[in-house]
């Protein structure tokens, strides 16, 4: 019983330390089962105490009942006895008669109710005694009196002997009686503490009970509250999140718009000074044809002032310069020009529209035929799956994808390009243009979708635009694209669509 | 074009407008060219007594100016009773869609585009000297 309490307490206070309202609240009401054991054993126990002390009761107050009827069936006899002596009538006779007759009764009954008592027991052996003996004399004046020698008879009793031994026998049954009452008188002392405690016990345990039904309710609140703050304070994060992602959104937006104009901008302005270069290294040009055709004038004329240097310096040195001027400011311009392709690209509103992609690619192979048959290669296209997306940048995204991969073949063996697609399972649809061309080698990975950068052999004409400008359009599409190329070997571009664009 | 005909040239970029004069007499049109590299001075000119009351003109208009964009000087041109009758040549770098829309919305009569390659802009302005050569300008009264 201790133990389980300890056990439970040690428990208890182990759930309350490991935290968790599931365990505590099962501690608890562990705790309250054992209170309630506790208070039914309790109650048992009074009550096995009770009939216990009933018994006892009962069990005295026979005993006494039973001496004292021993005591009044005796005294009848000696009425009975002593009228008779006295009388001679038969009647009194009777009434000693019946007495006798009911003694060895209740003798027995007297027996029987004290044969375990120690205490009792000595008094009961010494009660049957006197009574025997108180008998006996009885008899024997009856007897002397039925021989009508009453003389004699009386003679006996005023010996004093039966008087005698019912003296004695009423202190042994008074002696008894005493025993009884203190033992009765003791049980009740004992019944009434057992109740007392019972009453302790059960009042303890429902106290306690209600205060775990307490701590129980208290936990169950502060639990709730936790959950409703912790409720709203996810709301709140949410709200705030929400907020956060829609001013991330816009910021990024915004950010992107900047992007788009500055690009615009700058190109716009960069074009302004080139204009100027252009415009007056022209001028530059037409004045030093004038200054040759001057020179060649003079040479024919007064060759002796003639400088062979000024002549060099006209007629080579000013020429060579102004072509590098030249080709370099239209280099620049090329770039300034994809900037702005760019720029105006990812400003260009998208719309969606169901897409043969087998129809539209098929298109783009035939727009590249002459070049492919030229070179002995061929582009084919296999059924492709279609999807919901804006045609211009699609057309844009596969031109471009397949005039690379005509652009760059092996001149060691007939060109093999291959068009494939699936659906894949999340809503997305891959695509993949399959080369056998000259391939590109792992660290141009990446950069080959960096705007103005190019890899490998620079034999083709190109400004290192066109995969940047395709991973943009695909990007702009919600799309990926990714390469998978070994040097010398081909490549692969894989492109990945959402099937419908949002 | 009637010699009376002034050509007023709003252009920032002296070089641009050193070109464009150069093109343009190159065309044989001799018309008097009064250049502002800025846009408030070339209002200032364009608002005064002088030139509301002194005969037909023609403006050749560049976008990218310092200090307002070439847009506003157009809509302010177009939108004064007596300035919005002389054509309006936008002459600018400038090939964006919706910025060539805005300025036929404003009301210029023509939109051309700076070609970078010096051929095609000498050709461009020597074009435009000879449509000078043929437009009719409305006097400013």
């Amino acid at each position: 019983m201790e133990w389980n309490i300890r056990e439970n307490l040690v428990t208890f206070s182990r759930f309350l330390r490991t935290g968790g309202l599931g365990r505590s609240l099962l501690g608890l009401l562990s705790l309250a089962f054992v209170l309630l054991l506790i208070v039914n054993l309790a109650t048992f126990f009074m009550i096995g105490r009770t009939t216990e002390f009933h018994e006892t009761v009962d069990r005295s107050h026979r005993v006494q009942t039973a001496a004292r009827d021993l005591l009044i069936r005796l005294v009848d006899a000696e009425t009975g006895q002593r009228g008779y002596l006295l009388t001679g009538s038969q009647e009194f006779l009777t009434i000693h008669d019946e007495a006798i007759r009911d003694l060895p009764g209740l003798m027995q009954a007297l027996d029987d109710l004290t044969a375990q008592d120690a205490e009792v027991r000595d008094r009961v052996d010494r009660l049957r005694e006197m009574a025997r003996e108180r008998i006996g004399i009885m008899e024997a004046t009856i007897s002397l009196g039925r021989a009508q020698r009453s003389g004699d008879a009386i003679g006996i009793v005023r010996e004093g002997r039966g008087k005698e031994l019912m003296d004695q026998m009423r202190a042994e049954i008074s002696a008894i009686d005493a025993i009884e009452e203190e033992r009765w008188a003791s049980r009740r002392q004992q019944s009434e503490w057992s109740a007392g405690a019972t009453v302790g016990i059960n009042a303890l345990a429902g106290i306690l009970i209600l205060m775990l039904a307490g701590i129980v309710a208290w936990m169950v609140m502060r639990y709730l509250r936790q959950m409703q703050s912790a409720q709203m304070e996810l709301d709140r994060i949410n709200a705030n999140l929400e907020n956060e992602v829609r001013d991330r959104t816009g910021d990024l937006i915004r950010a992107n718009e900047e992007i788009q104009r500055f690009a615009y901008i700058v190109s716009h302005d960069l074009r302004a000074p080139l204009v100027n270069v252009m415009g007056y290294t022209s001028e530059l040009e037409t004045a030093g044809q004038i200054i040759d055709r001057q020179m060649s004038r003079v040479e024919t004329e007064a060759p002796d002032l003639m400088e062979s240097d000024a002549l060099l310096a006209v007629r080579e040195d000013v020429p060579e310069a102004i072509g590098f001027i030249r080709a370099s400011t239209e280099k620049m311009d090329r770039l300034i020009n994809a900037i702005l392709k760019l720029s105006r690209e990812g400003r260009r509103v998208l719309t969606a529209e169901p897409i043969d992609m087998t129809k539209m690619v098929q298109k783009i192979a035939d727009a590249v035929n002459h070049q492919t048959e030229s070179v002995g290669a061929e582009v084919e296209v296999t059924d492709l799956p279609g999807l919901t997306g804006d045609r211009l940048s699609l057309e844009q995204v596969f031109g471009n994808l397949i005039d690379n991969a005509v652009k760059y073949l092996s001149p060691d063996r007939p060109g093999r390009i291959r068009v494939e697609g699936v659906d894949l399972a999340d809503g997305m649809v891959e695509y993949r243009i399959i080369d056998n061309g000259r391939g590109i080698s792992d660290r141009d990975h990446e950069r080959i979708f960096e705007l103005f950068r190019r890899a490998g052999k620079q034999d083709q004409p190109g400004e290192g635009l066109g995969l940047a400008f395709v991973k943009n359009s695909v990007r702009r599409m919600g799309g990926d694209i990714t390469v998978e190329s070994k040097l010398g070997e081909g490549s692969t571009f894989l492109l990945k669509f959402p099937k419908r664009l949002s | 074009m009637p010699h009376s005909v002034k050509i007023v040239m709003i252009e920032d970029d002296h070089g641009h407008a050193r070109l464009i004069e150069k093109n343009i007499r190159r065309a044989n049109i001799s018309n008097e060219i009064e250049h502002f590299a800025d846009g408030s001075s070339a209002l200032e000119h364009l608002f005064s007594e002088k030139v509301l009351n002194n005969g037909p003109l023609l403006i050749l208009l560049d976008l990218n100016l310092p200090d307002m964009s070439g847009t506003d000087i157009l809509e302010k041109i177009k939108s004064d009773e007596r300035l919005r009758r002389a054509p309006v040549v936008i002459l600018t770098t400038t090939d964006d869609k919706v910025e060539i829309q805005r300025c036929y919305d404003l009301g210029c009569n023509v939109y051309i585009t700076k070609p970078v390659e010096y051929e095609s802009f000498s050709d461009a302005i020597r074009q435009l000297g000879l449509f000078l050569s043929v437009i009719q300008a409305p006097e400013i009264s």
